[in-house]
């Protein structure tokens, strides 16, 4: 197991949490800013610390060619606090040549001069939480900021892409929204085809396009079990789906996982990390890494990540890289395998897992009985070794043949009481 | 334990209606007169099986026995039978009025009394037994005694001069109705010297000893080395121990006339010694046995199917073992094209077939499909012969037959005066004809009709609870079969069709009940990757159709680093539910489908 290249840094900091987040975010305040004085900066300073004091007690690793500050909201952050941390990386680890550095921001909380400053601080990859060019929309998703701010952002965007300083950056937008308060349905093919030609004409080159997750205890979640909340029925929700595939495909965007999109060479080479089984490092409250295919999610609440961080320093966990060599198990390997263009190479992964070289066949011949009608609605492409899912429509129905892959892997697979090969999946 | 004449004992039982406070009031007793200690309370003590904590109710009758000294100073035994408190088991109940000489009548202080309350009172008044009535949960604030003294008197025609007020939570009363159930409870006759007669009222099955037995002794003596002879059955078998329940089981030598009490015989199953069975000597038997044994005859049809091929083998097993414990259940071998091999099961009602289910799925692990509740046809074929159908799927084509008759019943409701309407539309609803309506007190009144028998067991209970906000409660019992424009009402999906889903149904109803299922149906099924075209039909006339859309989206829209787990879990957990379906043809059906007639009103 190669020893991770990359590195993911949560920042919490967010003004407001939005009717769909669920994740670990610290809400500070539409005021908040990281400026001295103001509302929340202590609270960022503070935090910044133990981020800085967890990179420290980290075990050496290879430069690194992928480093992600996702949040949360990280253009809460300043220019000098944003180099501090890749400059805590680099002290670690080092930054390979041409790594790749992006940054969340979100429109309404930056402006053209602190994009600047986050440039000059290293950042070389942007993705902006867009999320919709319809006030109405952004409103009803709990956002803080407005159409006119996410234009006033792309325009910011555009310059610093069109100039060089700026390698690439991506807009982030939601599909299948519910119904605004005191609308009847939920908007329609026709809105959505308008959102994806602004998205177009935005001339972002990579999109991420993700449906609307309920995720209980969220706002949305709450109204949807009150039975509140007007969702696209099924129907409409698939034919947002494809629409999006074949309007972003027509303008040159590859569909290159279930959710993202982007123009030749703008794929984001930090998210395909986590669909490849590579390793990573993740650092900060809430942060998963990825070790010897091992994840650990780090406590999600401030106090309890804090606690976690003494721990550490007394008795580091995270093991040297390269000691747990076991790699990430196999059904995980499909489930995010199994999102991208490429699909996997079923027979390597097999390999991988610990299955003998002389069963590898036998399992293959098996997977194709298993899915032979899914082969045979076109979903499932056979091509050569690769195993890959059609777009459109095998990416939206991916979690059909992942079910049937992962209840086949827990019969075959290496179990603590099975008679499966003894793949090193097993271990931990 | 010491011989206690007849005099001083007392065998009484509570009636009451589900919630108004039997188990607790029990618990109490026990408590009062130190037979259990109340560290060893556990809530409720007389409801032991898991099942019955959890529905609050009692199924499977206990007893027991306790010790009280008196205002006189004299030591008494109390026994206190316990009595199940559901309409599939009136017969259960019966039994064990027989065995007893009093009861306490409990009502809820501010509720009144309930139809279940009434059908086991007026048992009670047949068997000739002394009624105490007891106001309970006089501590709430909503307790109206007086008011509920009075509709005792009018409804039951009970003095409640004397009636006992209580609280089975505070203890408040308690000591009172242990010295009235010495008082006014009559002893039972002494009847020591003439042949053994022992009632059952309850047995259940242990791995160990086999059958336990619990008893009534009405005359004679019954001792630990004594050969006995079940009346009923006509088995004869050697006692391995005879003793009380004080709750816990302790051996004695012997019970006489009108002590309660156990014995163990290494008896194999719960049907070789029926309640209501009839224990004599066999050297030296009683002439006749008591009366009022009859079979356990089920009412209420439905298959029972694994979910797993694999584990009809398991099936069998688990209804074997449950059947040692349980008479009244009846099964069969069944196998259907569209669900393989499975079981014909009968139940006394639909509380029954649900505990018998449950029971399978939780102390077996099972994953069953059960079909809807049939009751059993009677039909009668051109031919000039008869034959009893308990599965709608064999029912004979109409060229065949002349006439399908269906069991009735006389259904009684009993209800506050406000909800009348509503209830008489539902009972029309449901075919039900009306034959009266009495006015209890001001505001009470019961309904009368006699409906078939099939049209109560689908969701009628739960129809009347929630048109009723829980208000009126309800009794039947058969009363003989009628002719009626019956039909078979078969169900297609994908072309296939699915026997499970078949049902009987008046002709009238017919085209509703079809238009009903599959927009049901359509709703239960979830999309899969093809069309699915659902048809009801009689014969080969489709009367209604309906037809599932191919799923088009199935998918996980975000999985970063931190995702993984837990969208793993959630595939994983999908998997399982699927995995509970049943594949009827290309089409994964789930469990909630087949019972799909039973949901047309929801």
């Amino acid at each position: 197991m190669p020893p991770a290249r990359s590195a993911y840094l949560h920042i919490p900091f967010c003004h407001r949490r939005c009717f769909y987040c669920d994740f670990a975010v610290v809400p500070l305040g539409d005021q908040a800013s990281a400026a001295p004085g103001a509302p929340g900066a202590a609270s960022i300073a503070g935090y910044l610390d133990l981020l800085q004091r967890e990179i420290a007690v980290s075990p050496a690793g290879p430069p690194l060619s992928t480093v992600y500050l996702g949040g949360g909201t990280p253009s809460l952050l300043s220019p000098a606090q944003v180099k501090g941390l890749l400059q805590a990386l680099k002290q670690r680890f080092g930054l390979a040549p041409a790594a790749e550095i992006s940054l969340e921001l979100d429109p309404a909380s930056f402006d053209q001069q602190r994009l600047a400053g986050y440039l000059g601080a290293g950042v070389n990859r942007v993705s902006l939480g867009g999320q919709s060019f319809d006030d109405q929309v952004l409103a009803s998703l709990g956002r803080r900021h407005r159409r006119g701010d996410l234009q006033q952002a792309i325009s910011w965007l555009q310059q610093a892409h069109g100039n060089g300083r700026l390698a690439s950056w991506s807009l982030d937008l939601i599909q299948a929204v519910p119904a605004a308060p005191g609308q009847p349905d939920a908007p329609g093919l026709e809105h959505w085809r308008d959102q994806l030609q602004q998205a177009i004409a935005s001339t972002a080159p990579h999109l991420s396009v993700y449906e609307l997750t309920l995720e209980p205890g969220t706002v949305f979640g709450k109204r949807a079990e009150r039975g509140e909340l007007t969702l696209a029925d099924e129907d409409l929700a698939a034919d947002l789906l494809e629409l999006t595939s074949t309007e972003l495909g027509a303008a040159g965007y590859g569909h290159y996982e279930i959710s993202n999109y982007a123009l030749p060479g703008h794929a984001s080479r930090h998210n395909r990390v986590y669909w490849s089984g590579a390793d990573w490092w993740g650092f900060g409250l809430g942060a998963t890494s990825c070790q010897g295919g091992q994840r650990l999610a780090r406590p999600r609440t401030r106090a309890a990540y804090g606690a976690w961080l003494d721990s550490q320093r007394q008795q580091p966990v995270a093991a040297e890289p390269g000691l747990l060599a076991t790699g990430m198990p196999l059904d995980e390997r499909l489930l995010v395998g199994l999102r991208r263009r490429e699909g996997v190479v079923m027979a390597a992964l097999l390999a991988d897992a610990g299955v003998e070289p002389g069963q590898v066949p036998g399992h293959l011949e098996q997977l194709r009985r298993l899915l032979a009608a899914e082969r045979k609605q076109g979903l499932l492409l056979i091509e050569g070794p690769r195993w890959r899912l059609s777009a459109p429509a095998g990416l939206a129905l991916s979690n059909a043949v992942l079910r049937k892959l992962l209840d086949w892997w827990e019969h075959v697979g290496p179990s603590p009481t099975g008679s499966g090969p003894p793949g090193p999946g097993a271990a931990g | 334990m010491t011989d206690v004449p007849a005099s001083r004992i007392r065998n009484f039982c509570i009636i009451a209606h589900i919630d108004h406070g039997k188990s607790t009031l029990a618990d109490r007793l026990l408590q009062e007169t130190g037979t259990v200690a109340a560290r060893d309370m556990q809530e409720q003590f007389l409801d032991n099986m898991e099942l019955e904590r959890e529905r609050g109710i009692t199924i499977k009758l206990q007893a027991a026995r306790m010790e009280y000294t008196a205002a006189d100073g004299e030591k008494y035994i109390l026994n206190l039978i316990d009595t199940p408190g559901h309409v599939d088991f009136s017969y259960e109940v019966s039994r064990s009025l027989q065995a007893c000489e009093g009861a306490l009548l409990v009502v809820d202080a501010s509720q009144g009394v309930e139809a279940q309350t009434l059908a086991n009172v007026y048992l009670a008044l047949e068997n000739d037994l002394e009624i105490i009535p007891v106001l309970n949960k006089i501590d709430l604030p909503g307790a109206d005694p007086d008011r509920i003294k009075e509709e005792i008197e009018a409804i039951i025609g009970l003095d409640c001069s004397n009636a006992i007020v209580c609280s089975a939570k505070t203890g408040l009363g308690v000591p009172e109705i242990l010295q009235s159930v010495v008082d006014r409870v009559p002893p039972p006759k002494d009847l020591i010297q003439e042949p053994l007669k022992a009632l059952i009222f309850d047995s259940y099955y242990d791995a160990y000893r086999g059958v336990i037995v619990y008893f009534r002794v009405i005359s004679g003596t019954v001792s630990r080395k004594d050969k006995v002879l079940l009346m009923a059955s006509g088995k004869t078998y050697e006692l391995d121990e005879v003793g009380v329940m004080a709750p816990d089981q302790r051996q004695v030598d012997s019970l006489h006339a009108g002590e309660v009490g156990y014995l163990a015989a290494s008896i194999k199953a719960v049907a070789d010694a029926r309640v209501g069975d009839t224990i004599t000597l066999v050297n030296d038997p009683a002439a006749e046995p008591l009366p009022g044994y009859t079979e356990a005859k089920p009412m209420v049809f439905c298959g029972l199917f694994p979910t797993d091929a694999d584990q009809y083998p398991d099936l069998r097993e688990a209804l074997d073992k449950l059947k040692l414990s349980d008479a009244a259940l009846k099964y069969e071998p069944e196998t259907s094209s569209a669900m393989g091999f499975g079981f014909r099961c009968g139940f006394l009602g639909l509380l029954h077939m649900e505990i018998v289910q449950e029971r399978l799925e939780r102390e077996y692990n099972l994953d069953l499909i059960v079909t809807a509740p049939s009751v059993i046809y009677r039909v009668n074929m051109l031919d000039g012969s008869t034959m009893m159908v308990d599965n709608p799927a064999t029912l004979p084509d109409p060229q065949k037959r002349e006439s399908i008759e269906e069991p009735y019943v006389k259904l009684e409701i009993y209800t506050p005066n406000t909800y009348n309407g509503t209830l008489m539309e539902l009972c029309q609803e449901r075919r039900g004809e009306f034959i009266d309506m009495k006015y209890i007190t001001t505001d009470r009144v019961t309904l009368h009709y006699e409906m078939p028998l099939a049209e109560v067991v689908t969701d009628f209970f739960d129809q009347m609870k929630s048109r009723t906000k829980g208000y009126a409660s309800m009794e039947y019992s058969l009363i003989g079969y009628r002719k009626n424009e019956l039909v078979r009402l078969d169900v297609l999906i994908n072309a296939e069709k699915a026997d499970p889903l078949t049902t009987i149904v008046h002709r009238d109803k017919a085209y509703n009940v079809g238009k009903g299922l599959v927009e049901k149906l359509k709703e239960l099924i979830p999309r899969q990757q093809f069309k699915i075209p659902i048809q009801a039909a009689i014969g080969s006339r489709v009367i209604a159709s309906e037809s599932i859309s191919a799923m088009r989206k199935d998918v996980l829209a975000k999985c970063y680093g931190g995702d993984i787990s837990r969208k793993k879990k959630l595939l994983q957990k999908q998997a399982k539910g699927k995995k509970r379906m049943k594949a009827m043809g290309k089409v994964e059906v789930p469990q909630e489908a087949f019972m799909a007639v039973l949901k047309l009103n929801q």
